[in-house]
């Protein structure tokens, strides 16, 4: 790893097209500002590690038997009394 | 290609008209980037199956998220907009992925839904960013 030591208002470039400054620390929060083109995904990384999971997790489930999960949802939505919705999904 | 399990979904729904394409992948799973979603021909089930094709043992099953939370609203930036290629009067279709746990526990990540142009079958994986949604909300229990 990279190791950079920075100061308040300083900055680090990626590339050519993304700048990381240095904005405020305050205890143990430091603020980063980041420039980057508007296409690129910038996520915190547990919030990454949390989808990346999610999805790692949902991916290895469907072996589950669709019916038991329409069954399960479909009494949920007849539990919440002002949802009378039309209940199936829809082909894409 | 591991069998599926689910009777009424068929693998033969597979073709290559109906291939939705995550040019990004999933977040955190770049490489899962075109899926066929799988629906039960017999009966409207509220739940589908998107089989990846990149990835024959990836299969996701989905949802329309206002079974689960009939409030629920995903707002796609001017970004994800352009990435999907919707044009401004048109909305995409939403899914979220269900996970069944080892013990039955069924959750539903309304944190990263799916999100799809019907039209071109351009999809991309949302993240809502405002600790709204959880990644992983209890539905209920299977068995």
């Amino acid at each position: 790893m990279l190791v950079l030591s920075r100061r308040p208002e300083q900055s680090v470039r990626l590339g050519d097209d993304i700048v990381i400054t240095v904005l405020g620390i305050d205890g143990d929060r430091v603020k980063l500002g980041i420039r980057a083109p508007r296409e690129l995904v910038v996520l915190r990384q547990e919030l990454f590690q949390e989808l990346h999971d999610a999805n790692s997790d949902a991916a290895s489930t469907a072996s589950a038997s669709t019916e038991m999960v329409a069954a399960v949802l479909r009494a949920s939505v007849k539990n919440s009394a002002e949802n009378s919705a039309e209940i199936a999904v829809a082909k894409a | 290609m591991t069998v599926m399990e689910a009777p009424s979904l068929s693998l033969a729904d597979i073709d290559a008209a109906s291939v939705i394409s995550f040019p990004d992948g999933l977040v955190g799973c770049g490489d899962w980037k075109h899926f066929v979603l799988l629906t039960s021909d017999e009966e409207d089930l509220p739940v589908g199956v998107l089989q990846c094709i990149d990835e024959p043992a990836v299969r996701f099953m989905v949802t329309d998220p206002r079974y689960i939370d009939p409030s629920y609203s995903a707002s796609i930036s001017f970004e994800d907009r352009q990435a999907l290629g919707l044009s401004p009067d048109t909305k995409p279709l939403i899914y979220c992925t269900l996970t069944v746990g080892n013990d039955g526990a069924i959750t539903a990540n309304l944190l990263g839904p799916l999100a799809i142009n019907v039209n071109t079958r351009q999809a991309k994986q949302l993240v809502l960013n405002d600790n709204t949604y959880s990644a992983r909300h209890p539905v209920g229990q299977v068995g």
